[in-house]
């Protein structure tokens, strides 16, 4: 069952939850990373983390820093190191508002 | 018990199929040693006929297997466990009916009794959205010359309600109430509770006045109950109703009984309205009506919520006296007010009183500890407890991972709010939807926070 408060949420807003779960075509850098063609914002983030995970991409002084592979280098915006602060947020740039 | 997976289960299960006697071979004594045995012969020393006989819901395959082990038993209620067995498999409940009709067909011995059409009963609502299996089944058993009784009417409308299929039962009811014999108090208060639920309460009242008037069908003091638990629940709180309830419940004569007040209590501590709430208790005394457990922990609960835990302690002294133990529900609205003072510590501090006292603490009872030590900003001591609840398997609720979630990003710990999500997601403590808008919000707040200077 869903919270209370996230009841409220969707009723107020459905798009707000829409946008979060449902699947996207993605650009062809996202498809080659998650290796399906349609994704949700949801099942981006948890194959990223899950592949950041696996392959101990966490900085051994700093959990808080992701050491990007070339792989992850890809889709984060080339960047070589992310803080896991703003990892949903890049996500989130592959995911476009859908104009109205 | 050992777990056997689901394919190996089959392959015990399968040469029972074939072989159908065995099934009904004299039961061992005992297993020597339980652990080691596999599930299916314990299951069958407890309940011979609950073994799933019956693989397919096609009505064909069920009347071969019947006809093939029709004679292997004389016990009489050996054609209504088949009939049971069947009827929760079937994908309609005309073919329960048709396998019905097979049994008194191929075993004239066979005589249906009340049990036999109350199996039917209880199963005419499986996907089917319509009463005529209910009316069938009527029809069968008035042809048998057995007259449906309040049990009668009792199953059928249970069954109605489990499949959320209101209206119909309401419709039943009715027609029950003027064909047979008018519902008992039990299925109607039951209807009333399901009704309660889901309709709003104008045409829960309409329902009622319409049994008293119609079939008289007066509501007891268990309905007025029900009623008044439903005007002081959750999103329709209204108190005023409530009261005009109780005056009601004066007028027809009934004397209040502990769980009214209960439940009255209820609904002002939901409210924070501890002072009301001890209005209702000295009521409650001055009547003579003894409290019991529930009402302590009500209204120290009320009491807690509403910020007055010195009195809530107090009262705990009181019921130690009149001779009920303080349970896991009373120390955690104790914890929760505490919190609620920020006395997070002192909190913690019952905690360990509690569990000296050899009452052990559930799910919520951590849950509010680690919300309480989060606000307090004790972001160590909740890591910790933290620590406790992943080592006992327990789950988070919704307030306290948000709230952690945001202390530890507000400490920079965001790693650990990432393991934290993950915890959430495989324990089933949220959905993850829910865990994962939680900690995205909590980044972004953080972010704008950071850019804008602010301390944190």
């Amino acid at each position: 069952m869903l919270p209370q408060r996230m009841k409220k949420a969707i009723t107020d807003n459905p798009k707000k939850l829409a946008n979060l779960i449902d699947l996207v075509n993605l650009p062809s850098t996202l498809r080659e990373f998650v290796g399906q063609s349609q994704i949700s914002r949801l099942g981006c983030f948890k194959c990223i983390w899950s592949y950041i995970k696996t392959n101990n991409l966490q900085d051994q002084n700093n959990k808080n820093v992701v050491n990007c592979d070339e792989k992850l280098k890809s889709i984060l915006l080339g960047k070589p190191q992310v803080e896991l602060a703003e990892l949903p947020a890049l996500i989130k740039m592959h995911f476009p508002k859908e104009p109205k | 018990m050992g777990k056997i997976p689901p394919s190996f289960r089959s392959a015990i299960a399968n040469p029972n199929l074939r072989n159908p006697s065995s099934l009904f071979r004299p039961q061992p004594h005992h297993f020597p040693n339980k652990h080691q045995q596999p599930r299916k012969p314990s299951k069958q020393q407890q309940k011979p006929s609950s073994l799933p006989l019956f693989k397919s819901p096609n009505l064909e395959d069920a009347k071969k297997l019947f006809n093939s082990i029709a004679n292997s038993s004389s016990d009489p209620r050996f054609p209504n466990s088949l009939l049971h067995s069947y009827a929760k498999l079937a994908t309609t409940p005309s073919d329960s009916i048709k396998f019905f009709n097979h049994i008194t067909k191929t075993l004239p011995s066979f005589s249906p009794d009340r049990s036999t059409f109350h199996i039917l009963l209880s199963h005419a609502s499986n996907n089917s959205n319509l009463l005529s299996p209910i009316h069938q089944t009527l029809n069968l058993m008035l042809a048998a010359g057995i007259t449906p009784d309040t049990a009668t009417a009792d199953v059928a409308v249970r069954s109605l309600c489990s499949a959320g299929r209101l209206d119909h039962a309401v419709e039943l009811i009715k027609e029950f109430a003027s064909k047979h014999c008018p519902p008992d108090t039990y299925t109607f208060n039951f209807l009333v509770k399901h009704l309660c639920k889901s309709s709003t309460i104008t045409t829960v009242y309409a329902f009622i006045d319409e049994m008293r008037e119609k079939f008289d069908v007066k509501p007891d003091l268990v309905t007025y109950t029900i009623l008044i638990d439903n005007v002081c629940n959750g999103k329709n709180l209204n108190l005023r109703e409530a009261m005009r309830l109780v005056s009601v419940l004066h007028e027809e004569g009934f004397k209040l009984d502990c769980f009214v007040y209960n439940t009255i209590m209820k609904g002002y501590c939901v409210l924070s309205r501890g002072s009301e709430a001890i209005e209702v208790y000295n009521k409650m005394k001055e009547e003579g009506v003894e409290p019991d457990l529930v009402t302590y922990n009500t209204l120290i609960f009320g009491l807690s919520k509403s910020g007055r835990v010195t009195e809530a302690r107090k009262l705990l002294r009181v019921m130690a006296e009149k001779g009920y133990f303080p349970d896991e529900v009373t120390y955690t609205s104790l914890m929760n007010g505490l919190c609620r003072k920020g006395d997070a510590l002192g909190a913690l501090a019952l905690l360990g009183e509690m569990e000296a006292k050899g009452c052990s603490p559930n799910a919520c009872t951590y849950n509010t500890l680690l919300h309480g030590l989060c606000k307090a900003r004790l972001v160590e001591k909740a890591v910790k407890f933290y620590q406790v609840i992943r080592a006992s398997g327990l789950k988070l609720d919704t307030a306290s991972y948000g709230t952690f979630v945001r202390a530890l990003c507000r400490d920079g710990r965001i790693a650990e709010a990432y393991e934290v999500f993950d915890y959430a997601v495989e324990s089933k403590s949220l959905t993850d939807v829910a865990a994962y808008s939680t900690l995205e919000s909590t980044l972004k707040w953080l972010r704008k926070a950071k850019e804008q200077g602010l301390a944190i």
